[in-house]
């Protein structure tokens, strides 16, 4: 038996696994191993859940708040925008 | 003239637009409040663009904003944890009517808008699971699971080594599973 094949996965490898990025040497040693399987299986399932957490968005308006206080250069030197609501 | 300061104009709108998202969310899952979360993403993009003339270009620009974003973070989570009260009250209270005086009054608010919001966005499992964690294994985490960023990248902004970041998003995902099977035990 190979080395591969008989040692454990490491916390990297098993992310890989849960990104279906595993190298098949170490596919083959999952498919034997119950204790490797538990651990990725649990892994993924959290790797998954955080991957689908919502993104969420500021307050409408936030780019014309960020816009009005930022000096925009020009060649004769930069200067603050006048604010606009939009 | 006219036409390059729009065209600079346009380029900040559109980096704003493509990153408020990602920085929002990050701040907000770190300090855990809209309002401010929403004032620090103001400062790091107003911070990032009006100092985009000295930005590297051989560092990637995405890892530059989330390190201005987190150190923001960082810097307000280190003051409040300096600035928090004890249930006892105030430190410097030396009488038991200062310290009543001066004890932070619980239960006694009403929830407004914005704490319901806040409530529904972060009220489940995994977030209150992330919320548990140190700010440093916190950040880890976002960056490498929510918002996709390499090992290397997540060193270089968080300014760690890369072996740290790695035990970190290691023991963070552990913590994670302890709270969650904690949750539904």
């Amino acid at each position: 038996m190979t080395d591969s094949l008989l040692q454990h996965l490491t916390p990297e490898e098993i992310e890989l696994w849960a990104q279906g990025l595993c190298p098949a040497t170490r596919d083959a040693h999952l498919a034997q191993c119950a204790e490797c399987r538990t651990i990725a299986e649990r892994e993924r399932k959290l790797i998954r859940e955080l991957a689908q957490l919502t993104r969420f968005a500021p307050e409408f308006g936030f780019v014309e708040r960020v816009m009005a206080q930022v000096k925009i250069p020009t060649p004769s030197g930069p200067h603050l925008r006048p604010h606009t609501d939009a | 003239m006219a036409w390059a300061k729009q065209g600079r104009e346009a380029a900040f709108r559109e980096l704003v637009r493509r990153y408020e998202r990602p920085i929002f969310s990050l701040l907000y899952r770190m300090v855990r409040d809209r309002a401010l979360a929403e004032d620090l993403a103001q400062e790091t993009f107003i911070k990032v663009l009006n100092a985009i003339g000295s930005y590297n270009p051989q560092f990637k620009f995405s890892s530059w904003i989330f390190k201005i974003a987190n150190n923001a973070a960082i810097d307000h989570l280190r003051k409040r944890e300096l600035e928090t009260l004890s249930l006892d009250g105030s430190p410097h209270a030396t009488t038991p009517d200062e310290m009543t005086a001066t004890a932070p009054q619980l239960g006694d608010r009403g929830e407004t808008p914005l704490q319901e919001l806040e409530a529904r966005e972060l009220g489940g499992a995994i977030e209150h699971a992330i919320a548990r964690l140190r700010p440093e294994y916190r950040t880890c985490i976002l960056l490498r699971h929510v918002e996709g960023h390499s090992y290397e990248d997540i060193a270089r902004i968080l300014d760690l080594p890369l072996g740290t970041v790695k035990t970190y998003i290691h023991r963070a995902r552990n913590e994670l599973r302890g709270y969650l099977e904690d949750r539904r035990e």
